[in-house]
């Protein structure tokens, strides 16, 4: 990540009926901050200003926008609808809620519901590979149900990574920045290609060699299984494509997990698009497929909000 | 005069743009010309827009409404066109002079006279048969003429895009000046690039496009030249006239000349293309951002009672 090349809002700065508290993240198209609107509760507001162009300074809060940047400055914009756009319509407790979008200080706001937690990328850098099998389980069937919801959509998120999924303190996930997320239907592919992180990303989606589907996403959580298990995603596929060093789920973590999960890791994890499973639901139910010997993973929640307050404890 | 035209200039799968087209009419004559700048050379777009800039210029000066002699008219604008290219070289210090191909085509007394320099093609088809069309100045022409390869190699030569003759260039170029024709009713003249023509064979150029909707056929004719092309493709640009004899009926399409004034001289000239690069394309309007807000707005309290 670029230093930050914006300034944030000042803390305890009026937006609209918000009222900004701390910085919470930086990305690439935008700020995102901790509020509390008029009733005291918190909510997180992204704030659309492109960090590659430089646009506030200290002090300052309406950002300037030289001549030779407002068409880039108003594309990126578009693309921020695209996002709201995509969140407006979903409603699902698994899938980051969209409050409010509005215009203030010559930009764009978007504001969230805050949600308490950490994200997938930070449980795994703390228990790198340690990170047990019951536990992945009940967080990606979650996940699932929130992503069958987006394709539901006919809407791509086309980014899903750790980073981007929210593990709530009673140890539910939420799946973040739709800032990828594409309308599928209506255009087939993508208008503008998003940066995507290595790793995480499908073949189709690098070279465009073949169509966008569900099986696209399908690919990232078959890649941030993977992550949980080894602590680091799987090789780039641009990588693997020229060579592929990917060492297969089932023969990398056979001693600490079922083989019904690795193979279904692996089975994610195809190059051919086809060979992947073709829809959430066919990925749901190869993982509800249990060993008779295992017990039911996701419905026995009760004691996994304390296992992962015990995760945080230890931050 | 009465005809139907249709004009378009594509990409392809290229960065950038280095066809250059145009047409222009007065009362009593037309010009249509397409420029292919050279890719391999630097500024082959620029060659292209000079060439077709240039001609154009000519064309709107001279044909008042006509033009007095054409063989004249068309080796001028040919040959100042080159040195124009030549100019621009040497003003701006140039490592290379930029390169173009060339075909125009003007029509008066309905007559058709053409001439071109490299392989940008020209085409007259009449009743569904190809009447004549230009004979590229390529090295795998040369070599068909010669008997060194069959027709079917010449598509497939790795020397196919070599060609001796072009405007700009150390060399003056070498110009085909075509016999004069007297155009009959519901005659298809068709100007096109490389790029057009690359992948298809004559009959198949011919079925796609002789059809009795010319701007219906057009787009659909390079939308296929566009799909063989497939990944490499190559900027793509036709020019396809349908001609209409003098008291045959018109349709709403036809353009007819008999209304203009002597002095007037109408041109298309496509605008300078932008590189694909370039960035967005589209603006976004206050009234669009202040659209998209409401709807986003508006899903929120659907999905949100």
């Amino acid at each position: 990540m670029p230093p930050q090349a914006n300034a944030p809002l000042p803390s305890g700065y009026q937006l609209d009926q918000y009222r900004i508290d701390r910085q919470l993240s930086l990305g690439g198209f935008s700020i995102v901050y901790l509020a509390y609107d008029a009733q005291g509760s918190a909510v997180a507001i992204k704030e659309y200003l492109p960090n590659a162009l430089d646009l506030r300074r200290d002090g300052q809060i309406e950002p300037v926008v030289l001549a030779e940047h407002e068409a880039a400055f108003r594309y990126g914009m578009k693309c921020f609808f695209e996002e709201g756009r995509a969140l407006a319509k979903l409603m699902h407790p698994n899938l980051v809620r969209v409050l409010n979008f509005f215009r203030a200080n010559g930009t764009v706001y978007m504001v969230m519901r805050f949600e308490r937690g950490r994200t997938l990328h930070d449980l795994i850098q703390k228990h790198r590979g340690a990170l047990r099998e019951r536990f992945i389980r009940g967080l990606f069937i979650r996940l699932l149900n929130g992503l069958r919801e987006v394709h539901a959509h006919k809407l791509l998120h086309l980014d899903i990574k750790p980073s981007n999924i929210y593990v709530r303190t009673d140890g539910t996930p939420v799946l973040l920045d739709f800032g990828a997320a594409r309308q599928t239907a209506v255009s087939g592919q993508p208008a503008l290609r998003a940066m995507y992180t290595p790793g995480f990303a499908s073949p189709e989606q690098l070279d465009r060699s073949a169509p966008l589907g569900p099986w696209t996403d399908i690919y990232s959580v078959g890649a941030s299984l993977y992550a949980c298990l080894g602590g680091s995603a799987p090789p780039p596929a641009s990588e693997r494509q020229r060579q592929d060093s990917y060492q297969p789920a089932a023969a990398a973590f056979a001693k600490d997990h079922s083989a019904q999960l690795l193979e279904t890791i692996d089975w994610c994890l195809q190059l051919d698009p086809l060979a992947r499973p073709q829809s959430v639901y066919a990925l749901q139910k190869a993982m509800a497929r249990c060993e008779p010997d295992q017990p039911v993973p996701g419905t026995l929640f009760t004691d996994l909000g304390a296992k992962i307050k015990a995760f945080i404890g230890r931050s | 005069m009465k005809f139907t035209i249709y004009q378009e200039s594509r990409i392809g799968k290229r960065r950038s743009n280095q066809d250059r087209i145009a047409y222009c009419y007065s009362r009593d004559a037309l010009l249509m010309v397409v420029a292919d700048g050279m890719g391999g050379h630097l500024y082959g777009e620029i060659a292209a827009q000079i060439a077709v800039q240039y001609i154009a210029k000519r064309f709107q000066r001279e044909a008042v409404p006509t033009v007095a002699d054409i063989p004249l008219f068309l080796s001028r604008a040919l040959i100042n066109a080159h040195h124009a290219i030549l100019d621009y070289a040497t003003e701006k210090a140039l490592d290379d002079i930029p390169r173009t191909t060339i075909v125009l085509c003007l029509i008066q007394e309905s007559t058709a006279h053409w001439a071109h320099a490299g392989d940008s093609r020209l085409y007259l088809i009449r009743e569904g048969n190809l009447k004549t069309r230009t004979r590229d100045h390529s090295r795998v022409q040369m070599m068909f003429e010669q008997g060194l390869i069959s027709a079917a190699a010449m598509r497939t030569h790795p020397d196919r895009n070599r060609l001796y003759s072009c405007l700009g260039g150390q060399d003056l170029p070498r110009i085909d000046f075509a016999r004069p024709m007297a155009l009959h009713h519901d005659d298809l003249l068709v100007l096109c690039s490389d790029g057009a023509w690359g992948h298809l064979q004559d009959h198949e150029l011919i079925a796609l496009l002789d059809r009795p909707d010319l701007l219906a056929a057009a787009p659909l004719f390079l939308d296929e030249a566009e799909l063989r092309g497939a990944a490499t493709c190559d900027n793509l640009s036709l020019i396809a006239l349908r001609w209409h004899a003098d008291g045959e009926p018109i349709q709403p399409t036809t353009v007819s000349t008999d209304t203009l004034g002597a002095q007037t001289v109408t041109s298309r000239l496509e605008p300078f293309p932008q590189p694909r690069s370039a960035g967005p394309a589209t603006e976004f309007s206050e009234s669009e951002i202040e659209q998209a807000i409401a709807e986003i707005n508006a899903a929120i309290h659907k999905y949100n009672p």
